[in-house]
């Protein structure tokens, strides 16, 4: 037979603020999820569309660039493609955390997975960064030069899909930590 | 909207069965336990150990990057005979941002050792969870701009002429690939941080 059991009387009208605040929350995370997925896309798509041919011949250099000639770019391509598809696949689980109300679980392995997509897209976004910084100014002390000056739009393209790929990393280390909030608040 | 309320059984026992026997109205289920403190306390102990783990970790990178200087003995006509982390910048910004990273993970040590004393205090741990996001992330900037050189460094690229230095430089080369390393082992870490924090803020 029960014991007898003491519950703590919370007014209705205390929960259904706390609700109402955390459902607030929960949409917000959603739409910061649909943002940072057309972020990375944009940033992908971007980069894997980079075509570009000199109309004339120059004889050391070679005269046509693409994101395949540099091995940075494709991992940043590669990178930005599997987060998309990561956020794409985590909407409908940022849908539940709006409807239900005991979500502690599965916000802890949505904060994994975010961890792990933040380190795959910031190593993709600084590797093209760094990449990008060289093919602008070169470098005197190891004879690299500067690609840059041939390829103009080439240049241009590779440089504004960093832009996407660093808010959207952004976006997720927000999302990390309104998740880690949401689940150290009292339910 | 669901109503708490408040639920008291009253045993439904003959009276001479209750004589002498008060019914037991209320025991609040305890939420603060010493077992969930327990287990949490475990977990800010080896975070600590592990921010430790990962102290070492920066500051070899960053060290091991710093004294990376090679000077070769001999004289070449085209390459410059003399290289270390600053004649690029990448290897620059990777030594000032392990250094930055290192100095945050000292700093972080007190809050750690908050975690551990109180292990139910939930501002600490969400505190060192959002610090330690931001650093992992600065960390793996760092770590895979400065991989992304030394790739270049060790293999050169056919399209754009750019030429691998490392034939030359093999030293510097060496201890800039090991540095690189050693921050990747650091983000590895940070990433356990966050989880472990992530995990230990969950309320029962």
């Amino acid at each position: 037979m029960k014991s007898g059991q003491a519950e703590i009387v919370e007014t209705s009208k205390g929960i259904q603020k706390r609700g109402l605040m955390s459902r607030r929350v929960a949409i917000f995370e959603f739409l910061l999820r649909i943002i940072a997925f057309f972020n990375t896309i944009s940033s992908a798509i971007l980069m894997a569309t980079t075509n570009e041919t000199l109309p004339f011949f120059t004889q050391f250099i070679r005269f046509h660039a693409d994101y395949n000639d540099l091995p940075a770019l494709t991992f940043f391509v590669v990178a930005n493609a599997i987060v998309s598809g990561y956020l794409i696949l985590s909407l409908p689980l940022a849908f539940v955390h709006i409807i239900k109300n005991k979500t502690e679980n599965s916000r802890i392995l949505l904060i994994v997975l975010d961890v792990a997509m933040v380190g795959l897209l910031a190593s993709g976004a600084s590797a093209a960064a760094a990449i990008v910084y060289l093919a602008h100014n070169g470098n005197n002390n190891t004879n690299w030069f500067a690609v840059c000056q041939q390829f103009n739009s080439f240049c241009e393209r590779i440089s504004g899909s960093l832009i996407g790929s660093f808010i959207a990393v952004f976006l997720l280390i927000l999302l990390i930590c309104l998740s880690a909030i949401a689940l150290s608040r009292r339910r | 909207m669901k109503n708490e309320s408040t639920i008291i059984d009253v045993p439904a026992e003959t009276s001479s069965a209750m004589k002498g026997k008060a019914p037991l109205i209320g025991m609040a289920k305890d939420h603060t336990t010493s077992a969930s403190g327990g287990y949490k306390r475990g977990l800010s102990i080896f975070d600590f150990l592990l921010r430790l783990a990962a102290i070492i970790a920066a500051s070899v990178a960053a060290g091991t990057m710093f004294t990376s200087d090679e000077t070769l003995p001999f004289f070449t006509q085209f390459l410059q005979f003399e290289a270390g982390y600053d004649d690029l910048p990448t290897y620059q910004f990777f030594v000032i941002a392990m250094s930055m990273v290192s100095g945050y993970l000292v700093l972080s040590l007190p809050i750690s050792v908050v975690t551990i004393v109180r292990p139910l205090a939930t501002a600490p741990r969400l505190l060192l969870l959002v610090l330690d996001t931001a650093a992992l992330a600065f960390n793996m900037a760092a770590a895979s701009s400065a991989a992304a050189i030394s790739y270049l460094a060790h293999n050169g690229n056919q399209n754009t002429n750019w030429l691998p230095i490392c034939q030359q430089f093999g030293d510097f080369c060496l201890k800039s690939s090991g540095a690189v390393v050693s921050s990747f082992v650091a983000v590895v870490f940070f990433t356990i941080l966050v989880v472990l924090s992530g995990v230990a803020l969950k309320r029962h």
